[in-house]
């Protein structure tokens, strides 16, 4: 099924004790694309990241992942966890606070999921991550615990994490939000070569320079609602609404 | 004959008992802490009855001494028709007790542990029992180790109650060698520092294992 | 269960109380006086007091009772059954305190001290007014908590024949054959007192971190 899209959703919509947090929301990510959710702080962009993998459930619309939707069944019905859990390991996920497990080391972060999920065979799951990590720049630290490493060396082996799922999506949750200025280069540097070897991408983001330079579609989000989407170009050009000119004037 | 020979002649009520109550304790202490994983698994997830049921039985142990639960195994079973023998009710109660215990503070750990990486593993895929085996309870046993230790030390003074209930285990048998031969100081201090010389090496088998969490960095001290 | 067996049980939970009472009293007086005595280092001293913690931490209670109650007499003391079983229950819960009250002191800021030395405050004036007050207020919780520890383990004195709470249901079943009724009673009368220290517990812990900034 090459022509279903990595990920498609319809009408999401989804509040938080009767606050709406997203409405009618509808957003298609096509295989191989890198689209950009940008938006201040409280406009539903992180939810709406939250909602693809069914972490936050949405109140009404539908998700699919590479054709199969999530969550629940077009008749309303909900998915049994292990289908659902199924289904996630097709996605992978980048946080802004790293999430990695603290008990675990570096290598064993990134074959945990692939052996213990998808039951990849240990030896084939430590090769690949080798080579991931090894993309990432941080197969010097294979052995190390997540305590001892910055937050940017965090960041990319977090991403290696998601790279081993070989998924059909990655979800870029603000991925250098948490971390010091000097250390974002180097993971901005990892999602670019990621965009240019075709991997499909979903990034939320206050970067407004990696979302000009990398993404296929930006997609702007104010309170709950979509209200531009455009080329990169034409989005950081030539804006259509007032609201997108002033965000882009005050992150100048 | 000195008082020490006396207790060296008596070598094999001693050792018996020593036995007995290692035996009691090892299994005991086991089970509890394999039941207390259990229950903290069953309360993952949203509040339901049967949650909130496990959490009642877990602070009605919290307020019950543990000879009371041996009693109620012991004396009061049989009323309803179920007769264990001394030891058997005995280990059942320590289980009981212990797990109670275990789960419990295994239970808070898990109140506060970070969230994050519990939500990274849901968010790769990975079902509640995978991600309990594999994220949680390894989080939650490197960080409960001290209190993990204390408890197996409470555990072990808890074998001696069962004295009470007539199992003939180390201070049991401290008890008949002096009403034998009326050497009171001699037997009592050579189980008591067989007690202490057990919880020493709980502790530092504890400590050892402290080694776990600080490669990981868990432990700032 | 009639009249008579609640009476008797009622008499149980009494002795119950008073004897977890006053080990109670005297183990958290003793266990401040073991933590201080501690923290002056005293060499020799220090040693043996850190052998009775560790000893005490380890002994059972059951096996510390009959201890005391037993060998008392082979060095010619008289010894009655209570005061053997409160001898007991203070040894234990003295050592469980001074690691408490020494905890606390451990904690104790250094710039407190500063401060109240800036001020002029002599070492004494600065133990009795800044210090205890906050470290009563620290220690608070984990002593109750011992509290409660100490109350679980008084069944362990009925081994020397104290009809506490505890024994008194074999006593009762004797009478009426049917043992599951005083026991479940037994069971719930440790049930209120324990549950309100537990409770009392939960608000001295409310009170300690008002303290922590």
């Amino acid at each position: 099924m090459p022509d279903l899209p990595a990920v498609a959703i319809e009408r999401l919509s989804k509040s938080f004790n009767g606050i709406e947090v997203l409405r009618d929301v509808d957003l298609t990510v096509n295989r191989g694309e890198v689209v950009s959710i940008l938006g201040s702080s409280g406009s539903g962009k992180s939810t709406l990241l939250r909602c693809i993998n069914w972490l936050e459930q949405p109140d009404r619309g539908a998700i699919r992942i590479g054709g199969q939707r999530i969550g629940v069944d077009d008749n309303g019905r909900r998915m049994p966890a292990r289908e659902l859990a199924a289904l996630r390991a097709k996605t992978g996920m980048v946080f802004q606070s790293f999430n990695l497990w603290p008990h675990l080391t570096v290598l064993h972060n990134v074959t945990e999921a692939p052996i213990h999920v998808k039951g990849v065979a240990k030896k084939e799951a430590v090769r690949t991550a080798r080579e991931l990590l090894d993309k990432v720049g941080m197969a010097h630290k294979m052995e190390a615990y997540p305590y001892t490493l910055s937050g940017g060396q965090k960041q990319r082996v977090a991403i290696a994490r998601a790279l081993a799922m070989s998924p059909e999506v990655i979800l870029f949750d603000e991925p250098t939000s948490a971390l010091d200025p000097e250390l974002v280069g180097e993971v901005l540097g990892v999602m670019k070569d990621l965009s240019a070897e075709g991997y499909t991408m979903v990034v939320v983001t206050h970067e407004m320079e990696f979302a000009r330079a990398v993404s296929d579609q930006v997609v702007f989000l104010d309170k709950g609602i979509i209200i531009e989407r455009a080329a990169p170009e034409q989005f950081f050009t030539a804006p259509e609404t007032e609201r997108v000119r002033k965000f882009l004037e005050l992150k100048q | 004959m000195t008082e020490w020979d006396i207790i060296w002649a008596a070598r094999d009520d001693f050792l018996y008992g020593f036995a007995n109550t290692l035996v009691i304790f090892a299994l005991s202490a086991l089970l509890a802490f394999v039941l207390g994983c259990v229950i903290v698994y069953l309360l993952e997830g949203p509040k339901s009855g049967p949650r909130t049921l496990l959490r009642w039985l877990i602070n009605i142990m919290r307020t019950l001494p543990f000879l009371i639960l041996a009693y109620l195994l012991y004396y009061g079973l049989p009323t309803l028709g179920v007769r264990l023998d001394a030891w058997t009710a005995g280990v059942g109660a320590l289980i009981v007790y212990h797990g109670a215990y275990f789960a419990e503070l295994l239970r808070g750990a898990r109140v506060v542990l970070p969230g994050g990486t519990v939500e990274a593993a849901r968010a790769y895929g990975f079902t509640t029992f995978t991600m309990f085996m594999r994220i949680i309870l390894p989080q939650l046993l490197i960080r409960t180790r001290p209190l993990i230790g204390n408890q197996l030390v409470i555990c072990l003074k808890d074998t001696a109650f069962l004295t009470i209930i007539t199992v003939q285990e180390l201070t049991a048998a401290a008890n008949s060698v002096q009403s034998t031969y009326f050497i009171p100081l001699e037997a009592f201090v050579v189980v008591i520092a067989l007690y202490w010389l057990i919880s020493i090496c709980l502790e530092v088998t504890i400590k050892q294992l402290g080694r776990f969490g600080k490669k990981r960095g868990f432990e700032h001290a | 269960m009639n009249a008579q067996t609640w009476w008797l049980l009622l008499e149980g939970a009494w002795t119950t109380a008073w004897i977890s009472g006053v080990a109670i009293a005297i183990g958290v007086v003793a266990g401040l006086a073991i933590a201080l005595v501690r923290m002056a280092r005293i060499p020799v001293i220090d040693q043996v007091l850190v052998i009775y913690i560790s000893l005490a931490r380890a002994t059972p209670l059951v096996t510390l009772v009959l201890f005391i109650f037993l060998v008392a007499p082979t060095f010619g003391i008289v010894m009655n059954r209570n005061i053997a079983g409160i001898m007991a229950l203070t040894l234990n819960t003295a050592a469980f305190n001074a690691e408490i009250w020494r905890a606390a002191f451990l904690s104790f800021s250094r710039e407190q001290k500063e401060a109240a030395l800036a001020c002029g405050m002599t070492n004494g004036v600065i133990f009795r007014r800044i210090m205890l007050p906050q470290m009563f207020t620290t220690s608070l919780p984990g002593l109750v908590n011992e509290m409660s520890f100490l109350i679980k383990g008084s069944p362990a004195i009925a081994v020397i024949g104290i009809v506490d709470l505890t024994r008194v249901t074999n006593r009762i079943s004797a009478v009426t054959y049917e043992p599951l009724p005083p026991i479940l009673a037994a069971a719930a009368l440790y049930m209120i007192i324990i549950s309100m220290l537990l409770k009392l517990q939960d608000m001295a812990e409310k009170k300690a971190n008002r303290l922590t900034m």
